[in-house]
C-alpha cells in the first residue's frame, strides 16, 4: 500500500512538474507583461515596434524590438544594462533584478517571435 | 581666538552645505515629476510651465510614467514653489505684502507673492495627480489651488495608439495640455496687485475653484484629442472639497458641460495644433443660491505652433556632451505661438429683472495671441514673449458702472493692449521674468475711462518676478 502511495506521489510530482514550470513561466510572463506595459510601452509601444504614444513627441527613435537586428549578440545583457543605466533619451529605471528579468522574459517571448516572423 | 576661528569655519561649512543642498540644477534635488521619471524638467517644459510635446503626453498619460517598478511612489512625489515679485503701476503702495496688513492688496513688493506645495506624480498604478495647495501673499490666505487627478491607460485602435482617461479637476481648462486655453495660457504669471480690466468670460478664470468636475478624454494617433467634462458647484455636495479655502462667489446651478476638440500635426520638429473648446453654465446672480440663474455659453477656438529646435538624434550628441552625459535637453531654439478667441453669450435671465444689468443679454469676445522665443545655452535659457490681448463686447452701463480705477465711464467692456516679457532661466528650477503690460483701452476708452480722470495708460504695469521650483 505504501509503495503504491509512494509511486502515486512520485507520478503526481512528475506529472505536475511541467505544469508547475509552466505556471512559473506564466507568472514570469505576466509580471513582465505588466511591467513592460507600465514602464516601457509608452515609448516602445504595446507591440514593441518603437511607436508608443510618447515616441513621436520625444523626437527620438525608441528602439524597435520587432527588428531582428535588435536580437543579435548578447541582447539580454544589453537590455539589462540599458534598463539599469539608461541610454540616450531613456532614463535609468530603479527596477529589482527579478523585475528586469521578467521584462526581458516577456520581451523575448513576445517581440523576438515577431522579429523572427518579420524576417 | 581659536574658538572664534573654529566658529567661523563651522559657519562657513554650514553655509557651503546649505548651498550644496540647494536644488539649483542638481539631478538629485528636482521637482517631483522629474524625480519620478528620472528625466530633466526640460523634457516636459520649454520654459515652465509651458509644455513640450512630450510634456503633453506625460500629462495625458496621467502623470504616472516613472522609473520605479512599484505601483506607488516612495517617498511621495512632493514639490514646492515660491514666487516673489515687484510691481510698478500708478496708485500702488510702498509696503511689503503680506507683512503690511493695511495696504496688502496694493503693495508693490510681494514677498512671497505665492508659495505652493504640490503633490505631483503617481498616486497608485495608473492613477496620478497634480494637486496644488497655495498660500497667496496678497490675500494672505491658504487654499486648495489647481487640482487634476487622472486615471489613464492606452491601447491600439485602428493600428494606432489611443490614450484614454478620466480627469477630476477644479478649474475648467486646468486639464488641458496646450498652452492656449486660459488656465495655462500666456502670461504664465502676472501681478497680484495691478488693476486688470473688469470684463472676462466665465471660462477665462472666473470659475477657477468655483466648480469641480469629472471628464473623459481620448487622444488617438497623437492627432485627435476629444474631451467632455461635467462640472458642478464647489459650494456644497461631493465637489465641495475641491474648492477648499476659496469663497464660492459664482454658484453654478446644476451641471455645466465643458467640451474640447483638438487636432495636432507634426512635421519634423514642428507641431501645429488647432482646436475648439467651450462650456455652458447657469450661474446664480451674486448673493443668490437658488431661484432663476443667468445663462452663459462660451465657444472658443485656439491654435498653437511649436518649433522644438534641433532636439532629437541630430542634436542629442552635442547636448549630452554639454550636460556631462545626462539626459538630452531641448534644442537650442524653441519658438511657440499661441492664439485663442473666446465668444461668450450672456443671457441675464435672472440679473436683468433684478436690475443688475442694463440689457437682457450681452456678449463678450476675447482674443489673445503671443509669440515666445527661447534660446538654450550653457548659461541657461533666455527668451521672451510678445503678446496682444483684446476684449470687446456690448455696452452695459449697469454691468460696467462708473467707479474709481476698476469702473467704466462709458459702460463698455472693451480693453486691449500688449504684453512684453523677457525670461531668464539660469537653472532648471528658477525663472526670472520681467513683464510690461501696455494698455491701449481699459474698460471702454483710452482717456478718463473710469470717469474719475484715470487713463488706460495709468494701468501700464511693470512686473518683475523670481519664480523658484524645488
Amino acid at each position: 500500500m505504501k509503495r503504491i502511495l509512494g509511486c502515486a506521489v512520485i507520478a503526481m510530482f512528475l506529472g505536475a512538474s511541467p505544469l508547475l514550470a509552466k505556471s512559473v513561466e506564466g507568472n514570469e510572463y505576466g509580471k513582465g507583461k505588466t511591467l513592460y506595459r507600465n514602464k516601457c510601452q509608452f515609448c516602445h509601444g504595446l507591440r514593441g515596434d518603437g511607436k508608443g504614444p510618447a515616441a513621436e513627441p520625444l523626437l527620438g527613435h525608441p528602439v524597435n524590438f520587432t527588428n531582428s537586428k535588435f536580437w543579435q549578440d548578447d541582447v539580454e545583457k544589453k537590455i539589462e544594462k540599458t534598463i539599469k543605466k539608461g541610454k540616450e533619451m531613456m532614463p535609468a529605471f530603479d527596477l529589482e533584478p527579478d523585475e528586469t528579468k521578467a521584462i526581458i522574459w516577456y520581451m523575448s517571448r513576445t517581440f523576438k517571435k515577431a522579429a523572427q516572423n518579420n524576417n | 581666538m581659536i574658538r572664534k576661528k573654529l566658529r567661523k569655519l563651522f559657519f562657513l561649512l554650514v553655509v557651503l552645505e546649505l548651498l550644496r543642498l540647494l536644488p539649483l540644477n542638481t539631478a538629485q534635488a528636482v521637482p517631483s515629476f522629474a524625480r519620478q521619471t528620472g528625466m530633466r524638467c526640460s523634457e516636459c517644459h520649454t520654459v515652465f510651465p509651458e509644455l513640450t510635446p512630450f510634456g503633453r503626453i506625460f500629462k495625458l498619460g496621467g502623470y504616472v510614467l516613472g522609473k520605479s517598478g512599484k505601483p506607488y511612489e516612495f517617498p511621495p512625489p512632493l514639490a514646492g514653489m515660491a514666487q516673489a515679485s515687484y510691481t510698478e503701476s500708478k496708485g500702488l503702495t510702498s509696503g511689503v505684502a503680506p507683512f503690511d496688513s493695511i495696504h496688502r492688496a496694493t503693495d508693490r513688493i510681494n514677498l512671497p507673492q505665492q508659495l505652493s506645495l504640490f503633490y505631483g506624480g503617481r498616486i497608485f498604478d495608473k492613477i496620478g495627480g497634480f494637486v496644488q495647495g497655495t498660500y497667496d501673499g496678497v490675500s494672505n490666505k491658504i487654499f486648495l489651488d489647481m487640482i487634476d487627478i487622472r486615471y489613464s491607460n492606452n491601447t491600439i485602435v485602428w493600428g494606432k495608439n489611443l490614450i484614454y482617461g478620466l480627469s477630476l479637476n477644479n478649474s475648467p481648462t486646468a486639464q488641458d495640455v496646450w498652452n492656449t486655453t486660459p488656465a495655462w495660457g500666456f502670461p504664465f504669471a502676472s501681478s497680484g496687485v495691478a488693476s486688470t480690466p473688469a470684463a472676462g468670460t466665465i471660462i477665462d478664470g472666473a470659475l477657477d475653484r468655483q466648480v469641480g468636475g469629472i471628464g473623459a478624454y481620448v487622444f488617438w494617433n497623437n492627432f485627435i484629442y476629444l474631451e467632455g467634462t461635467v462640472y458642478r458647484t464647489t459650494r456644497s455636495g461631493i465637489t465641495k472639497p475641491l474648492g477648499a479655502g476659496t469663497a464660492t462667489g459664482q454658484v453654478v446651478d446644476g451641471a455645466a458641460p465643458y467640451w474640447r476638440l483638438a487636432l495636432e500635426h507634426r512635421w519634423k520638429n514642428h507641431f501645429l495644433t488647432i482646436g475648439t473648446y467651450g462650456m455652458q453654465a447657469d450661474i446664480f446672480p451674486s448673493g443668490n443660491r437658488s431661484g432663476p440663474a443667468d445663462s452663459f455659453t462660451d465657444i472658443a477656438f485656439d491654435a498653437q505652433y511649436q518649433y522644438m529646435g534641433t532636439m532629437g538624434a541630430e542634436h542629442m550628441q552635442e547636448q549630452m556632451q554639454m550636460d556631462g552625459g545626462h539626459m538630452a535637453k531641448a534644442g537650442k531654439h524653441i519658438i511657440t505661438a499661441h492664439a485663442t478667441w473666446i465668444h461668450e453669450n450672456q443671457d441675464w435671465k435672472a440679473s436683468f429683472p433684478l436690475g443688475n444689468t442694463g440689457n437682457p443679454a450681452d456678449f463678450l469676445n476675447t482674443f489673445r495671441m503671443n509669440l515666445n522665443y527661447y534660446h538654450t545655452s550653457r548659461l541657461g535659457d533666455i527668451g521672451g514673449s510678445v503678446g496682444y490681448f483684446s476684449t470687446t463686447g456690448k455696452t452695459d452701463r449697469l454691468l460696467y458702472s462708473s467707479i474709481p480705477v476698476d469702473g467704466s465711464r462709458t459702460g463698455s467692456p472693451n480693453s486691449d493692449g500688449f504684453i512684453l516679457e523677457t525670461d531668464y532661466r539660469p537653472g532648471e528650477k528658477i525663472k526670472i521674468s520681467l513683464q510690461y503690460i501696455i494698455y491701449n483701452k481699459f474698460n471702454g476708452v483710452h482717456s478718463d475711462y473710469d470717469g474719475f480722470g484715470r487713463n488706460a495708460s495709468d494701468n501700464n504695469t511693470l512686473y518683475a518676478l523670481v519664480w523658484f521650483m524645488f
